[in-house]
């Protein structure tokens, strides 16, 4: 999957994110050295608290007060401004949430076009193309449905939607499934795993070991550290977690990778 | 960019409209204010406009003294301007009046003197009826006609008035009242003639020809011990082109016969409207002192309520940001809901204002006027009230930081 001839998309180095002061003082990254390269499916996993979540902020651009290095498509972030850290979250970065955040008073469509307003794109346009991304989802009639009148997983493939309208080449996805059950969770990371075929590199923080068989690599945390890596292992030492999730299998075809590991 | 601004529109209409009854009622605030002002400035405008007119309608070749020295502060002319005036001794005579007389094109010069006192006909009049002394030039300079009899004349036997046709009908009970008796301060005055109606109570002369009663001037100066008290002197020039060099013969020979004091000003054209439109502009300088704190109040509505917006919004902000919103997105964002606020309540107030304006002027001689000053006042007045205002919620918003952003639950 991964390319080494390209320069890796994330490099970090002895990344350390600190919350308090003084007695308080607590280091939620302690020191991550991690490289991903492009159209890595990657999974992390760990206890809750083991800075996973502190991250995938990092890594989004959303947390820019931090110590050691990160370099985002060869270009260290310590020297970007406001204003282009917002530009790359515009046009490089795709969230997708736990809780979906939805804004909750714009329809479907709105919801999907609105990363659009930030690239400066026309109204019409933005809903030509907001409304594409939706019918590719299957969602092509619940455009001008409110998000309260969704189901949840009908709400997450909106915010995939959403974090997908922009061709963002990395993919952020926190608990994509945590709200979900586990129908509605196999069709999102079915959605997820479609994306990473075509290209995108993908990074979801998951609690779900079951999940995990979809990704690529897999790394787990603890205090604030990398405590495994699947990285350097190769594919076919590492175990299956995969489950049939009580969904009839006719889109088996659609994970070679993981088909693959379970040979 | 442009296309930016225009979501920003369409995101503050979305958000504007999501929330009407609280919209509305925050828009109020700043509604008030502007009608007040809108309603006072058409107001005044239309006082000052009718005086500007009579002028006009007179040939524009008119100058106008007055006693006091000339008052360009407009904060002084609120305060003194009515007491200050009626109770001081005028500074004009009939020397001056003789030395005006005396100026080469002056066509006309009429003495204004304006006395207190009882007039008395078959009924009492009114204790405000306004006598006036003047000569007969007074009749050409500022256009009176008279609707029945003939005007003063110095030369006619006896004391001789003529009366305005409202005090007329108020103390004869007829407005055919010539020949009747009408006794001014006491003293009898055989009325020779009716003023026509002019209904134009706002006028240079600040003096109500319908209800007022004229005297000639040596009779005037009776009733004060034989001096004069000039309050005004309305000259006329023969022509608008010689108007310039008569009024500073006028300085010239008023500072002589004054010992070099200045204490008079010589008004012509839209000048000799300020002074008498003075009151209404003392009148419209505490009302709009008193629309500007409810504007101000307005204001804090509409920082109220975008703080209120700001804070339930905080999870939408988190997301906004998380999608590619920059800083100063979210602030155009928020500032411009806030503007839009407190521009729909400046035009809700400036239509109601006008409304009001007209509703009180079917009360009043004059009617509001319509001018882009005022549109432009109303408007400015809300594009800042909405930016100052909304300054302070729009950089709170713009500041939140996104992950605590988004952990908070709506």
């Amino acid at each position: 999957m991964s390319n080494t001839k390209t320069p890796p998309v994330i490099v970090l180095k002895q990344l350390k994110k600190r919350f308090g002061i003084g007695d308080a003082e607590h280091y939620a990254l302690d020191g991550i050295n991690l490289t991903i390269q492009k159209g890595e499916f990657i999974a992390i996993m760990g206890p809750s608290g083991c800075g996973k979540t502190t991250l995938l902020n990092v890594l989004g651009l959303l947390d820019s007060h931090i110590e050691g290095e990160y370099d985002l498509d060869g270009k260290s972030i310590a020297y970007l401004s406001a204003k282009r850290q917002a530009r790359i979250r515009s046009q490089q970065i795709g969230f997708v949430f736990q809780s979906f955040n939805l804004v909750s008073r714009l329809n479907v469509l709105d919801n999907v076009s609105l990363p659009l307003i930030y690239k400066g794109m026309s109204k019409l346009a933005r809903q030509k193309k907001a409304s594409k991304m939706l019918q590719s989802f299957h969602l092509g009639e619940r455009e001008f449905y409110m998000p309260n009148q969704l189901s949840g997983g009908q709400m997450q493939r909106v915010a995939i939607a959403r974090a997908l309208v922009n061709d963002p080449a990395i993919i952020l996805a926190d608990e994509p499934t945590g709200n979900l059950d586990s129908r509605a969770s196999h069709i999102i990371m079915q959605e997820l795993s479609d994306l990473h075929k075509h290209g995108n590199t993908i990074i979801m923080v998951t609690h779900n070991p079951d999940l995990t068989t979809y990704a690529s690599r897999v790394i787990t945390m603890l205090d604030g550290q990398i405590d495994t890596d699947t990285f350097r292992l190769p594919i076919a030492s590492r175990t299956s977690t995969k489950k049939p999730l009580n969904v009839t299998p006719k889109t088996k075809a659609k994970t070679p990778l993981n088909k693959k590991v379970k040979k | 960019m442009k296309i930016l601004f225009a979501n920003h529109i369409h995101i503050a209409r979305q958000s504007i409209a999501s929330s009407r009854m609280r919209s509305t009622l925050t828009m109020l605030g700043i509604t008030i204010g502007v009608a007040s002002i809108t309603t006072i400035l058409a107001l005044s405008a239309g006082a000052s406009k009718i005086v500007i007119d009579q002028v006009d309608s007179l040939g524009g070749n008119i100058a106008v003294i007055r006693p006091g020295a000339s008052n360009d502060d407009t904060l002084q002319g609120i305060v003194q301007l009515p007491i200050g005036q009626q109770y001081a001794a005028s500074s004009l005579n009939d020397v001056d009046v003789t030395s005006i007389e005396k100026i080469a094109h002056v066509k006309a010069v009429a003495p204004l003197m304006i006395l207190g006192g009882s007039v008395n006909g078959v009924s009492e009049g009114s204790a405000r009826t306004p006598i006036l002394a003047t000569t007969p030039n007074l009749e050409q300079i500022s256009g009176l006609e008279v609707s029945d009899g003939q005007f003063l004349d110095p030369d006619l036997m006896g004391s001789t008035a003529v009366i305005g046709p409202q005090l007329s009908i108020d103390i004869f009970g007829t407005d055919q009242s010539i020949g009747k008796t009408v006794t001014v301060k006491g003293k009898p005055f055989t009325v020779i003639g009716i003023l026509k109606r002019t209904n134009t109570p706002v006028n240079y002369n600040t003096i109500d020809f319908d209800n007022a009663v004229l005297i000639d001037m040596a009779e005037g100066r009776e009733f004060i011990q034989g001096a004069s008290q000039i309050q005004q002197i309305n000259v006329q020039s023969e022509s608008v082109e010689y108007l310039g060099g008569i009024i500073t013969e006028i300085n010239k020979s008023l500072l002589k016969n004054h010992f070099g004091q200045a204490d008079f000003t010589v008004l012509s054209g839209d000048e000799i409207a300020q002074p008498t439109s003075g009151i209404f502009t003392a009148l419209a300088g505490v009302s709009v002192a008193i629309a500007a704190i409810s504007l101000v109040v307005g204001g804090v509505g509409i920082m109220n309520i975008m703080l209120v917006s700001v804070a339930e919004r905080t999870r939408e902000i988190g997301i906004r940001k998380a999608l590619g919103a920059t800083n100063g997105d979210i602030i155009s964002q928020f500032l411009i809901e806030s503007v839009a606020l407190s521009i729909g309540g400046g035009l809700a107030g400036y239509l109601l204002g006008y409304a009001l304006a007209f509703v009180i002027s079917t009360f009043l001689t004059f009617d509001p006027v319509f001018n882009l000053e005022i549109a432009g006042v109303a408007l400015v007045v809300s594009l800042v009230i909405g930016t100052l205002f909304g300054l302070y919620p729009a950089l709170r918003a713009a500041r939140k930081d996104p992950i605590s952003a988004l952990r908070q639950y709506d």
